[in-house]
Formats: structure tokens, sequence, C-alpha cells
């Protein structure tokens, strides 16, 4: 089940509903997110999307998509690599690589590939398993 | 691995866990005597010694510690 070296894939749309309902709950409306031609002349290709979506997805990951329900995020850290645009489709991959029964900890290492297959973020994370 | 170097290893972990160059352990301190050893913490500590040490305790063993002695006797045990 979360035996050390699962590994765990689920693909995320970095959708219009993603990115304007990310807009809207934290209001971080910064031109690099949300002018075009701002984006473009500091050498993107347009708006970047927030980082911060990633972890949200992190969140859904960890919430919604182990075999159990029993469980609380402890830690994460994320680097972001490269640029994700809106419409682009991330794959995590996440893997365990480090367990602890005494404590009921799983540790994974994990990375979002966009749709070219190019790694835009790697990280860690650790959740604990509810008794 | 002998008692003390046990425990000053342990000292390390706690100090580098919990960001405190203060804390200086003894048989009998336990949770109450650090003031940021609280769950989240006692857990980081616990993974922190099993990767020093190369080691891994079970839920039971876990329980049964009273302080940090306790914990360290254990640990001279696994590595014996």
């Amino acid at each position: 089940m979360l035996d050390q070296g699962a590994t765990f894939r689920h693909e995320f749309a970095v959708s219009e509903a993603v990115y304007q309902g990310f807009l809207g709950i934290f209001n971080d409306r910064n031109p690099l997110h949300t002018d075009s031609t701002f984006a473009q002349q500091k050498g993107f290709r347009s708006v970047v999307m927030h980082g911060n979506i990633l972890n949200g997805f992190l969140s859904y990951f960890i919430g919604e998509c182990l075999p159990t329900k029993d469980v609380v995020i402890h830690k994460q850290e994320i680097k972001f690599h490269r640029p994700v645009y809106l419409g682009d489709r991330v794959t995590l991959e996440a893997t365990i690589d480090e367990v602890s029964e005494a404590m009921g900890v799983r540790a994974f290492k994990f990375k979002f590939y966009n749709q070219e297959r190019e790694m835009v973020a790697m990280g860690r994370l650790q959740i604990g398993l509810l008794a | 691995m002998a008692f003390e170097e046990v425990l000053a290893r342990v000292n390390g972990v706690f100090v580098d866990v919990l960001d405190n160059e203060d804390i200086v352990l003894k048989y009998e301190t336990t949770s109450a005597d650090v003031e940021e050893w609280d769950s989240l913490a006692h857990i980081e500590l616990v993974l922190e010694i099993e990767r020093q040490f190369q080691i891994k305790f079970t839920l039971q063993e876990i329980q049964v510690f009273k302080n940090v002695g306790q914990m360290c006797d254990a640990i001279v045990e696994k590595l014996a």
C-alpha cells in the first residue's frame, strides 16, 4: 500500500478555472501572473502560472490520491525549475523513499513534468498516517 | 557504541532538529524539559535518530521510552 518504493502518478490540468480560482482566493496579481506583455518582456512565453498552484495540486494528491484518507501533511518543500503556463498539463510522479513505522510517517520525493516531459518542479513531502 | 557516545550524537540531533544550540540532554530529560519538543518535533527527532544510527524503532518501542536515557539505552542495544 504505502510501502517503500511505491510510486504514484497523477495528471493535472492548469486550466482557466484553476488559474482564476488561485487569483480570486489569494489575490496575487503580480504582473508576471497577469500581464502577458510584462511577462514577455521578462523573457517568458506568456503570463506565468503561480508556482503555488503546484502546491495546491500536492494538497489534492495527499488528500485524495493515496490509498487511505487517514493522512496529515507534515512538511513539503518544492523547487520551481521551469515556468508553467495556462493550459499546461502537469504530471506529478511521487515515490515513497522513507518509511517510519514507529512514527507512522511516509516521505516522498516528487517531480512535476509538463506535457513536453520537461521537469517543471521537484521536491519532497512528508505525511503522517493518522491512527 | 558506548552510551555516552550515543547520548552525544542524540544531543546533536536535538540541537539540529530543534535549532537550539543550548540543548544539553541528560538521562532523565523528557519533552517537558525542552520547550521546542512538541508532537511534530518528536516525529522529526525520531526520524532523524533513525537515519543517523541507521536503525528502525517500532511504535511499541517508542511508546515505552520514559526519557532520553531509555531511548539511548535502546539505541546502544540495537547497535550491539
